[in-house]
This record gives C-alpha cells, sequence and structure tokens, in this order.
C-alpha cells in the first residue's frame, strides 16, 4: 500500500531540457564557528557551520515559472492545502503566467515552504539552514562579518522601515563578499529550519519562565538583544508555519560543498 | 475564506506547548482546533466573572482617536468579538515630514475597545498581507501569561484568534510585544481597551480618547521628507518627537478637542512609551477626578498627573469658561520643542466672574494654517534652475513661517509682550547686520534683548532642521511683512554663515 | 539526492491502487515520506490512512517530557471505552534519526510497553522528519550535545489524515481533547 513516495521525480525534471535552474549560480561559503543569535546550547556556544555551497540570487519569478510548469502539482490551481495557503502565488495573473504585478526578474514571493523545499529539491538543492543563512548574510562587500559595523545595520532597518506598499525591486543587487546577492534588503528568505528557532510569540519571555515548554530546555535564548536587526528576522520566521506565504517571503536553495 | 480556516486549524502558534505544571486556562495555549476555550468553568469563584455570556455574540464599535465608542449600557456578561486589523502605514508626523507607522486599525493610537467587566472577549488579530512584520497584541487588561501576547502572533496576511474574559474594570493599554518590543510600540503600535464596571462610567458630555508616545527619527525635528526610525536614539530615550496621538497636530487647529462652557469632559489618557513617563496637565482646568493609573480610586482636585509608559489613567473635569485648553506633557521641552501639545476648545458665553484675563492659547500655537508647503516646493524648484524671484521666496517664506515661526512669534509677527519678542515692525530687526539676521535661526538667540521698547529675555533654539534655502526664504518674507524694512536673503547668504559656526559666547552682546 | 518526500497530488490520482476516494487537499497523507516502525518495516506515512491516529514527535533519549508524553497518550486511550479504544491507533515519530535505530525504537516499546499493535513507534530521514514537524506544526531543534528542544503535543487525526485536534496539555488528561478523541472514533 502507499506506493507513490516518489524518490525518482526528480531525476524526470533534472533531465528537463529547458529547467533554467540549471543555471543557477552556486558560490562556496567557508563555514566555520559563528556566533550566532541563537546560541547553539541557548547559553553561549557558537554554532558550527560546515563548508556549503550558496545560491547567489534569490529564486526569480521567471524561475518559479519555469518550476510549476514542469512540476504542475506546484500549480496554485493545483497545489495541496496542506502545502500552500490560499495566498500561494496569487500575485501572478494566472496559475501559468506572470504578469504586471510579478516580473521576470523580481524575486517570487507568495510561496509556501513546502514549495520553496520543492523547487530547491528540483535544481539538486535544498533551503539553508538558519545558521547557513545568518553566516552568509553577515557579510558585506569587503567582510564576511560586518555585524559589529552600524552601516551594515542601518541598511537591513532601513528595510524594515520601507513599508510594502511599492513593487519589490529586481534581483541583482550588489555582491558581497562571497559574491552573493540580495540577503538583506530585498526580501525575507525561508529557511529549511525555519521551525527550529523556538522563539516564544512574546518576545519578552526568553529566559528561565519557559523551562517546562520545552523539552530539556527554555525556548532559545537570543543572544546581542541589541541585534536586533537579525532578531526581527528570527521573529517573522517563527510567526510562520509551513504552508504560510506572505508578500515578501521568498528563498534561496544551498547545497552542500 | 475558507482556506484561513484551515491554517488556523493547525493551531500551532509557534512556541507554545505547554508541558505538565500550566495551568489548563493558559491564555497562551491555545485550544484544540475548531473549539473555543472558555475559563467560565470557575465562575462562582472568580471576581469579576459574571459567569457565561449571554445573548447574541456582540461586535465591539471601534473608536477611531480621539473618539471613544458609546458606553456600553447593558445590564448582562455577552460575548463581545473584536476585529482588530495591523496595518503598516507611510503618514505625515509633522508637517512635510513622513514616518512608517505600524497600526492597530490604521491609527496610531491604536482603535480604542470598549467592553464591560464579566464580559468573554473573543479577539481576532489580523495582520494585513500588505505588511512586512509579524504582530502580535499584549493587552493589559487580560489575565493571562503575555496579556495574549503568544496567542496572537500573526504573520503577514494571516489572522490570530484567542478569547479572554474581562475580569478587572479599568482603562488598559494595549501594544504590540514581538521582537524588538521596543521598535514596535515606537512606531505607534499602542492603544487602550476600556473595561466599564457592571453599573458603567456616571454620564458626561465628552468622551476623548488621547495617548502620549516618543518618536524616534533619524532626521531632526521637522527636518523635511521620510524619516527612518533610529533604534540609537530610541535605546539612549532620546525621542525626536513627543507627541499626543502620533502626529503633530493631532489635537490642534481643525484637530481640537472641543466642549461648551458648562458641559463635563471626560478624557482616557494613555502613554504608550516606548520610554517617556507623562506629566500630563490640561494648562487652564483643573480635574475635578483623576483615576490615577486607571484603576478604581480618584484623586481630587488634581493639575497634574503622572502617567507611566504602558499605563493609563482616567480624569473627568467641567469647563466652566471658554477658550483654548492646551494639553501638555509638563515636562515642558517636550511641549514645545517636540510636539507634546493639544487644545481643548471650549466655546460659550464668557464667565467673567470666574476668569476675566486675556486667553493664552494663541502662546502655545497660535493660527498654524493648514500645511501647504507647495509655495515652498516651486521657491526650490526656482532656485535649482536659477530663477527664485524675490516674490517665491516670500511666498514659501510665508508657509515656513506658519509651519516654523508663527508657534512664539505668532502668524501676524506680533510675538507675545514679554515672553517672546515682535517680528512685526520691529526696531531690533531693522538694526541687525545680515550676518546676524541670518545667525538667529541657524543658532537661536539667548539673553535680554529690548524690542520695540519691551525687555525680553528669553531663550530661542536653534532651528537647525532648516535648510539654507528654507532660511533664506522665511527671513526674507520677514523682512518684506508687517512694515519692516525691506531686503533679500539668499540661500549662498545662510550657507555662509551656517559655515562660520555660533559666535562665541561673549561677542553677542 | 535521498529526500523527495512532497508527494504530488496529480501522481496520487494515477495511483488508486491503494485508496478508493482521492486524499482531502487538506491531508497531511499528502507527504509522501516514508517512516520505519520499531519492527523494521518500512512504510508510506499514507499507510496510516482509514484509522484514527494520535500523533506525536518524542525522541527515546529524552527524559524529561517525553515520558510524560507518552504516558499521556496512554492514559487518553484509556479514557475511550472498548470497543471504540481498539479502533484508535497511537504513533509517535522521533525526532532523533541518529540515535533511534530501529533497535532502539524496539526497546524502548519494550520498556514502556508499548504494544504493538495499537502503538507504532517510528523514524524516517532526518529531511523527512522536519517536514513531518513543519506539517503537523511542531518545532525541534538538535543542541550540541545531542539532546533536543522541542515543542509537546498531542494531534489527532481523522482516518483521512486531516488535523482534527491537538492539545498541549502533558502529564494529565485534557477532557476537551478526549472528547474530540471520542467523537471521532465514533464517527470514523
Amino acid at each position: 500500500m502507499g506506493t507513490f513516495v516518489m524518490r525518482w521525480a526528480w531525476l524526470i525534471v533534472g533531465l528537463g531540457a529547458a529547467a533554467p535552474s540549471l543555471a543557477a549560480n552556486y558560490v562556496p561559503l567557508p563555514g566555520g564557528s559563528f556566533a550566532s543569535v541563537i546560541a547553539a546550547d541557548n547559553k553561549t556556544a557558537p554554532a558550527q557551520i560546515a563548508p556549503f555551497r550558496l545560491r547567489t540570487e534569490p529564486v526569480t519569478n521567471a524561475e518559479f515559472l519555469a518550476f510549476v510548469t514542469a512540476h504542475p502539482e506546484w500549480r496554485r490551481d493545483r497545489v495541496a492545502s496542506v502545502f500552500a495557503d490560499g495566498q500561494y502565488l496569487s500575485h501572478w495573473a494566472s496559475p501559468d503566467t506572470l504578469g504586471a504585478d510579478a516580473l521576470p526578474r523580481q524575486p517570487v514571493t507568495r510561496v509556501s515552504w513546502f514549495a520553496a523545499q520543492a523547487f530547491c529539491q528540483s535544481e539538486q538543492a535544498r533551503l539553508p539552514t538558519w545558521y547557513e543563512w545568518e553566516f552568509a548574510a553577515a557579510a558585506d562587500a569587503h567582510r564576511p562579518d560586518a555585524r559589529g559595523d552600524p552601516a551594515w545595520r542601518d541598511r537591513i532597518l532601513s528595510w524594515y522601515t520601507r513599508p510594502s506598499n511599492t513593487a519589490l525591486p529586481l534581483v541583482g543587487g550588489d555582491p558581497d563578499v562571497h559574491g552573493v546577492r540580495d540577503l538583506n534588503g530585498l526580501i525575507w528568505e525561508w529557511v529549511d529550519d525555519f521551525n527550529a528557532l523556538l522563539v516564544s510569540g512574546d518576545n519578552r519571555d526568553q529566559d528561565g519562565a519557559d523551562k517546562l515548554r520545552f523539552c530539556g530546555a527554555g525556548a532559545a535564548n537570543l543572544r546581542e538583544k541589541e541585534n536586533y536587526a537579525t532578531l526581527m528576522r528570527v521573529a517573522m520566521l517563527s510567526a510562520l508555519k509551513a504552508a504560510d506565504t506572505t508578500n515578501n517571503m521568498g528563498f534561496r536553495c544551498a547545497r552542500p560543498k | 475564506m475558507k482556506l484561513l480556516t484551515t491554517i488556523l486549524s493547525f493551531g500551532c502558534v509557534l512556541a507554545l506547548a505547554a508541558c505538565s505544571g500550566k495551568p489548563a486556562g493558559d491564555a497562551a495555549t491555545p485550544a484544540a482546533a475548531g473549539q473555543t476555550q472558555a475559563s467560565a468553568s470557575q465562575a462562582s469563584t472568580t471576581p469579576g466573572d459574571f459567569g457565561p455570556p449571554q445573548g447574541e455574540p456582540i461586535h465591539a464599535v471601534l473608536g477611531v482617536p480621539p473618539n471613544v465608542p458609546p458606553p456600553i449600557n447593558r445590564n448582562y456578561p455577552a460575548k463581545v468579538i473584536v476585529d482588530l486589523e495591523v496595518i503598516e502605514k507611510d503618514m505625515e508626523i509633522s508637517e512635510g515630514v513622513t514616518y512608517t507607522y505600524w497600526t492597530f486599525g490604521g491609527t496610531t493610537p491604536g482603535s480604542f475597545i470598549r467592553v464591560r467587566q464579566g464580559d468573554t472577549v473573543e479577539f481576532h488579530l489580523k495582520n494585513s498581507p500588505t505588511s512586512k512584520m509579524p504582530h502580535n497584541i499584549d493587552l493589559h487588561g487580560v489575565t493571562g501569561p503575555g496579556g495574549g501576547a503568544a496567542s496572537s502572533f500573526t504573520a503577514p496576511g494571516h489572522e490570530s484568534q484567542f478569547t479572554f474574559k474581562a475580569l478587572n474594570p479599568g482603562i488598559f493599554v494595549y501594544h504590540c510585544a514581538t521582537a524588538p518590543v521596543g521598535m514596535h510600540i515606537g512606531n505607534g503600535m499602542y492603544g487602550l481597551i476600556l473595561i466599564e464596571p457592571p453599573e458603567g462610567l456616571p454620564k458626561v458630555d465628552h468622551e476623548y480618547y488621547i495617548m502620549q508616545g516618543d518618536f524616534y527619527t533619524t532626521g531632526k525635528y521637522r527636518e523635511k521628507g521620510h524619516q527612518p526610525f533610529d533604534m540609537d536614539k530610541a535605546i539612549d530615550e532620546h525621542p525626536t518627537y513627543v507627541l499626543f496621538n502620533g502626529h503633530e497636530g493631532s489635537l490642534t487647529g481643525d484637530n481640537a478637542l472641543t466642549a461648551k462652557v458648562g458641559e463635563s469632559v471626560r478624557l482616557f489618557v494613555g502613554n504608550g512609551g516606548p520610554n517617556l513617563v507623562s506629566s500630563f496637565h490640561v494648562i487652564g482646568a483643573i480635574f475635578d477626578k483623576v483615576y490615577y493609573e486607571g484603576g478604581k480610586h480618584a484623586q481630587e482636585n488634581v493639575q497634574t498627573t503622572l502617567i507611566p509608559a504602558g499605563g493609563a489613567m482616567m480624569a473627568e473635569f467641567h469647563v466652566r469658561v471658554p477658550g483654548s485648553y492646551v494639553l501638555v506633557d509638563h515636562s515642558i521641552f517636550r511641549a514645545f520643542n517636540k510636539g507634546a501639545l493639544g487644545i481643548l476648545k471650549v466655546d460659550g458665553p464668557e464667565n467673567k466672574a470666574i476668569y476675566s484675563g486675556k486667553e493664552v492659547d494663541a502662546v502655545y500655537l497660535g493660527d498654524r494654517a493648514e500645511p501647504n508647503l507647495q509655495a515652498v516646493a516651486v521657491a526650490a524648484q526656482a532656485h535649482a534652475t536659477g530663477t527664485l524671484s524675490k516674490d517665491e521666496q516670500i511666498a514659501a517664506g510665508k508657509q515656513l513661517f506658519t509651519g516654523t515661526c508663527s508657534v512664539c512669534h505668532q502668524a501676524n509677527g506680533e510675538g507675545l509682550e514679554g515672553v517672546f519678542p515682535p517680528l512685526a515692525k520691529s526696531d531690533f530687526l531693522a538694526k541687525l547686520s545680515k550676518e546676524d539676521l541670518i545667525g538667529i535661526p541657524l543658532h537661536g538667540h539667548t539673553g535680554k534683548i529690548t524690542v520695540n521698547g519691551k525687555d525680553y529675555d528669553s531663550v530661542m533654539p536653534p532651528m537647525g532642521q532648516l535648510t539654507d534655502d528654507e532660511v533664506a526664504n522665511i527671513l526674507t518674507f520677514v523682512l518684506n511683512s508687517w512694515g519692516n524694512p525691506g531686503g533679500q536673503i539668499s540661500k549662498e547668504e545662510v550657507a555662509k554663515v551656517r559655515a562660520a559656526g555660533p559666535p562665541a559666547p561673549a561677542a553677542g552682546h | 539526492m535521498k529526500r523527495l518526500w512532497i508527494a504530488c497530488l496529480s501522481l496520487l490520482l494515477l495511483a488508486p491502487a491503494f485508496a478508493a476516494a482521492p486524499l482531502p487537499s487538506d491531508s497531511i497523507y499528502q507527504l509522501g515520506v516514508k517512516l520505519t516502525d520499531q519492527q523494521g518495516h518500512s512504510w508510506p506515512l499514507s499507510e496510516r490512512r482509514g484509522r484514527v491516529q494520535l500523533v506525536t514527535m518524542f525522541y527515546t533519549s529524552c527524559t524529561m517530557v517525553c515520558p510524560m508524553t507518552v504516558d499521556t497518550m496512554k492514559l487518553t486511550r484509556k479514557a475511550i471505552d472498548e470497543p471504540a479504544r481498539d479502533k484508535l491507533d497511537l504513533l509517535a515519530v522521533s525526532f532523533d534519526p541518529a540515535r533511534d535505530s530501529v533497535e532502539a525504537l524496539r526497546r524502548y516499546a519494550d520498556k514502556r510497553q508499548l504494544d504493538a499493535p495499537h502503538w507504532t513507534l517510528a523514524r524516517g530521514d532526518s529531511q523527512d522528519v522536519r517536514a513531518l514537524s513543519a506539517l503537523l506544526g511542531l518545532q525541534y531543534r538538535q543542541l550540541p550535545d545531542g539532546d533536543y528542544n522541542h515543542s509537546t503535543e498531542l494531534i489527532l487525526l481523522d482516518p483521512d489524515g486531516r488535523i482534527i485536534a491537538r492539545t498541549s496539555i502533558i502529564g494529565r488528561l485534557d477532557p476537551t481533547f478526549v472528547e474530540a478523541v471520542r467523537k471521532a472514533l465514533a464517527t470514523g
């Protein structure tokens, strides 16, 4: 019974000559020991990140259109409701047309975690973990970790304080020191372990009080509370369920080294 | 929205799983999907619990500030449904200055909620699909962990629901508690919920809703254009603006609160913070009663009352004499240099037996015109193209004067005798050099001067927020108005004085 | 590339042999993950279709909440009268595939007297476990010492795999939840 697990499905996709995802550019990032805002042990331990490769750009509308064309089960009119909510790709003109509100080079948004995972699998990749994403986003044009520089933080904050009532810019911002673009200041991005952040919905009870809520420890203690720029991204991710989509939530993919 | 329901039925507001030892009525614990959790089981033993809700569910009428929804006038506990939508939007914080507000219901402060003690409140928090951020709500009137915050953590384009019983009467603040809390509050996410005692509140002629808040922008006070939030200033507790109801001018001019002589007024005043404590005062009025801290007991005959950040109070008083009563935070620089001003305008016959003096409201506000900076834009453009005429400068200067200078010097340039020197037919101005004249708006003025035979000894702060061409236009307007000798000041002349810096203290007079 | 758990509705429709009617769109059985139980049998998640399931996620070396979770599942089952009780399946899926081998699951089942056929302890590969937790709305995160932070809930699935109730009350019975189980068994 139940023989529909399709471990071979991606092979079909991989052979599809038109798959534009094959052209996607990935660059190597070194990883290493990294002082994340979420301590690995909820106290002070840095995260240990294995070397990995990251897509240089977020996935665009054009790329996602090619994906749903090759995998019609991910069209907005066919997707199972457990995998994507009612707003999934709702800014597209039709289930297989982008239209005026979704330009080909704009990052794709209104995609669920499941849809993002499926896309990444279609290009033999996965979503980056939170630590991988945070590690990459710590860079600026010259340094792999620019988080101590107020200018780095201000750039992120200025994006937060811009309301989302205007069209998203196209992908293709300036590359950082790794050659990765648009990590900060364009969209929110899904991560593989978005439901591992264990941040309480209430920002204020982050130590002690919730010890019993989670096996083994309290909710994740966020380090460096002044590092609110990153904290807000954690809050956003932890507000979401895997089938949720929002106007500003897109993704990029990662691969092991 | 069937789909939305489906999503919600997945339950799990994140990070909520309770282990043992948590009370069953934990407000932060969502009930099993599709079932509403009501804590009615212990009705008889909990004070303020008047039993299960009766009658048909009621949809709460929400008050748009400064208005308050009508009194409840109901003698049984009901189920009250509150629908509140979070909207992120750009609005004017001051003339020509925009700010991105995060709001409960599209306004700062957020919609006023009014329920009765013992009511079961079914709260629906919606986060607009156009929002960028997740938000939640902590109602200080809720008994339960987080005041509903964890149960209402809501991503853009989604909705959360939780239910609580309003056990304690009083006036309570609500606010967003999503990380970083200070930024969400600083962007305007606060409001008031009134939980009426069963017998209601004594009848009054007017009820108004006011909330103070401090705002932190990267630019200076009244610096034009879009101003982003400044986290460093917020952490340092150095606000750029301290405001009533979120915007400079939200309670002045045409927006002033109104009443008639002999009427009674009730003010619901909250303080959203995020940082400052308010010394709330109404100039020219004495509160008959202040229900300080929003609680049960009233102090009588109060001049100034302290409202903590995240707190509220209720004040009742009668207006017996016509005129304009000025609402201030009596930490007074906030009122005159950061915007914490409002007006209660009282119409009716004079009562000289009570008060026979000259009205003083003009001291604080004058007749500031509606925001109209069209001429300013024309002048800026003309300057850019090298065609700026003196008339264009005067027209632009007049509008800028209204926004910046008329508060003290008055729209007619007459000033206020003994306090703010006149600019009209001013012998002091006439004998100033161009450089000294330009220096006054740029660097301010301190110390004793004599104008038209009267002595003045007050402080004018530097108007550093004005650009070179704005200073040039204002001064050109002043020089060519109210019988002054005429003349013209150019942007370049202002730039030169600015570059030279303020004079050494001794060099002045 | 070893994780391809996304089942697609369209292909599901082409494979009618194992299901009389198409799966509802909101069924968690849309997820094409494979699990392996304490007896070493592997099966797709959708094989649970047809019976009411009480589902949780745990790991065997968890000492704090997980034993209470298992006890609460036992209590909940006991609260249901015969014969309805026998129509209820209990499924606990491990967060910890690295340490929870089939052997480890079997030992745990023996020690805690979690008897087949109504009890199933299961493991899957790590990506499948992440996807299943996302679908169930559970959170977990591995700590450097190998333990996990995780949220704890009991989740009730109807015979078609739709989530119809959940509770985070652990350590004692949640009467509302028990009532939901009773109702599901009566109609399922």
